[in-house]
């Protein structure tokens, strides 16, 4: 209950107008990230990275936060006006409110988009505040051999979760714990993989990964599909004529849709948010799927049903409360954008874990409120003021645009550690991303793989060397044995059950 | 499809390359000595090669599974557009410092908006942008968040 108290202080830290103007800036990179065809909020935080080593660690978490719940929000915006999802969470939203969109509702839909996304995410945000202290009780019972087994589960779950190319999984996944071994190994102080330079012998940073992976890679497969036909249909698109009063939903039309669907929606958001690898186009989809089950009018969805439209929405904001609990309880982040936030927390010198919650909640909670403010106040004030002109915001040429993202990551690769070799790192990650992505390897397996590496090889070696090398203590220590059972459980449940294709309209 | 038609595709010649660099990965984790406890098990090679064995399996069934497959699926446009946003940006890192970057950048911007064909036709227009990208990013990185950004050839 204390800690629950202290984060709630967190919302007095938003009062400060250096705070509260990073966490509105956010929000708008963010909506502009997230809705515009071909960027991600994950980009959009990746580009500001470096810009966290000059700033303070609550304004650099606060702002992270922001963008995360706008870039989640944001998406539906293209999605329901072009049908092109910003981001793929807003894949359903795409499918019904483009629906509604052709029938001359599109502000409506985006309404109970906005509508959705801000009562799934401040759901997410307080069961974020409610339960960080539960979860920080439990981390303290998980011993060095459980650690590594939990370490072990979330690669595992982000191997299989895309089943269809777990091989792939498997080599994106090692490759990043290949690159995470160069540098000073993590028990003694020699060097590792430095092939006789100087410049390898502290490792390769997080900074050029994730820049090259998100930011450079994108740029080259941006110019390998270069074409100008997103380009014209958003200019089409401009002509679309909007008005502010359409957003509200009617009441009838939200107790149609039940405040079941959305509380629902947001617990399944949530608990999704917490499993490594899942993210927002999961937590959507299941939800998604849920609600169509359980509808009174399952014939709406696929023609504009505003139920889907609200379940998906919800849950995908709701999601992004959930993804913290493993970063800051473990630091295993569950999807790349809590991967980036991760980074900001190291770089600021704070060690997540139990400790974190119990020592420094003063530095993360306003990060926690910053994602409820997002979600409650700042998405339906975006949508009223900045709604009627989002497709013309996001008419932007892409050839500046790009432009200016490259210019933007390289850059900020150069200012973290004024290194040109970390400049040459990010080309060289983004070149290696760029032939990942194109050949279908993940690259967020890849850089969960690199942020995690060192963790797994820790536990392991430290769990080996307590037990004579006898691996048995994995099978011994009750809190490894749970997490090496929760794997079977988890592995055999994703790999077992068949999508359901006809949730998909 | 015969076997040097297979051997081509870049879905086989990919996973062929990050094999050579596995070997490479693993010869010199090979190398690796302890500080203290001789190469025990739990030694600093330990987990590079393990990590290098697991990738080998693994890239053995990407590459059957590739190898398997009758016709590759066509995977987006040219390269050619990337390689040149590669081969500007190399020049742009190599040259960022020897000459500043106002001017580095300028160049680079330049080269980026050739290659999106950015207001190729419009020289006030293109002159306009590749300043205003060039100025607004100085102002961000240098006047807002107080980056020291290399000075024009390395003086000023």
């Amino acid at each position: 209950m204390e800690t629950f108290v202290s984060f709630l202080g967190g919302f007095e830290a938003l009062l400060s107008w250096e705070v509260l103007g990073f966490m509105i800036a956010g929000f708008l990179i963010g909506t502009f990230f997230g809705a515009m065809p071909g960027l991600t909020s994950v980009l959009a935080i990746a580009l500001l990275l470096p810009i966290t080593y000059t700033i303070d660690v609550v304004p650099a978490l606060v702002m992270c936060a922001s963008i995360f719940m706008a870039g989640m929000y944001s998406g539906s915006i293209t999605a329901t006006t072009i049908n092109i999802p910003g981001a793929p969470s807003s894949m359903m939203t795409a499918v019904e409110g483009n629906a509604l969109m052709l029938k001359g509702q599109g502000a409506n839909a985006l309404g109970h988009a906005a509508l959705g996304s801000m009562i799934g995410g401040s759901i997410g945000a307080l069961l974020l505040m409610a339960f960080m202290p539960i979860a920080g009780e439990l981390a303290l019972l998980i011993r060095t051999p459980g650690k590594f087994s939990l370490v072990l589960f979330a690669l595992v779950v982000i191997i299989i979760v895309d089943k269809g190319a777990i091989a792939k999984g498997i080599v994106a996944t090692t490759l990043g714990i290949m690159l995470a071994t160069v540098g000073i190994d993590v028990l003694q102080p020699i060097p590792r993989f430095e092939f006789g330079t100087e410049l390898l012998v502290e490792g390769i940073g997080l900074m050029p990964v994730v820049i090259g992976a998100f930011a450079v890679s994108e740029l080259l497969v941006q110019a390998q599909n270069w074409n100008l036909s997103l380009e014209s249909t958003l200019k089409r698109a401009k002509g679309l004529k909007i008005r502010r009063r359409d957003f509200i939903p009617p009441w009838s039309e939200i107790r149609e849709v039940g405040l079941f669907t959305y509380i629902k929606s947001a617990f399944i958001g949530y608990a999704i948010g917490i499993l490594p690898g899942a993210g927002g186009s999961m937590a959507a989809f299941v939800a998604y799927a849920d609600a169509k089950r359980s509808s009174k009018k399952p014939e709406e969805y696929g023609n504009g049903s505003r139920e889907g439209i609200a379940a998906a929405e919800s849950a995908n904001n709701s999601m992004c409360g959930g993804a913290f609990v493993p970063m800051l309880m473990f630091g295993i982040p569950g999807d790349p954008t809590t991967a980036i936030v991760l980074g900001v927390l190291v770089i600021n010198g704070l060690q997540p874990g139990p400790r974190l919650i119990e020592q420094q909640a003063d530095l993360i909670a306003p990060m926690f409120a910053s994602l409820f403010v997002s979600a409650l106040i700042l998405i339906p004030l975006t949508l009223f003021l900045f709604g009627p002109y989002f497709i013309r915001i996001v008419s932007i040429s892409r050839g500046l645009l790009y432009s200016a993202i490259a210019v933007v990551a390289l850059v900020g690769s150069y200012v973290a550690t004024y290194s040109i070799f970390q400049m040459f790192l990010a080309l060289l990650f983004g070149v290696l991303a760029f032939f990942l992505r194109k050949h279908n390897y993940s690259v967020v397996a890849m850089l969960l793989g690199f942020i995690l590496g060192p963790d797994l090889e820790q536990y392991l070696r430290r769990s080996l060397s307590f037990n004579d090398g006898n691996p048995i203590v994995f099978l011994t220590s009750m809190d490894s044995l749970a997490f090496l059972a929760l794997t079977i459980v988890f592995a055999y449940l994703i790999l077992r059950k068949k999508p359901k294709l006809d949730a998909i309209p | 499809m015969n076997n040097v038609e297979r051997f081509r595709r870049s879905s086989v010649l990919f996973p062929a390359f990050l094999l050579i660099l596995t070997t490479i990965y693993l010869a010199e984790a090979l190398s690796i000595r302890s500080q203290f406890g001789g190469d025990t098990l739990v030694g600093p090679r330990f987990m590079p090669i393990l990590m290098a064995f697991i990738m080998y399996a693994a890239l053995i069934v990407v590459t059957v599974g590739e190898w398997r497959k009758e016709a590759e699926a066509a995977t987006g446009g040219s390269l050619l557009r990337p390689l040149l946003i590669v081969v500007a940006t190399g020049i742009y890192i190599a040259l960022f410092r020897p000459l500043g970057y106002v001017p580095a950048t300028l160049g680079f911007v330049v080269a980026l908006f050739l290659i999106f064909d950015f207001e190729k036709h419009r020289p006030a227009f293109f002159i306009f942008y590749v300043i205003a990208v060039t100025a607004l990013f100085y102002g961000l990185f240098a006047g807002i968040f107080g980056v020291r950004l290399p000075p024009v050839l390395g003086g000023f």
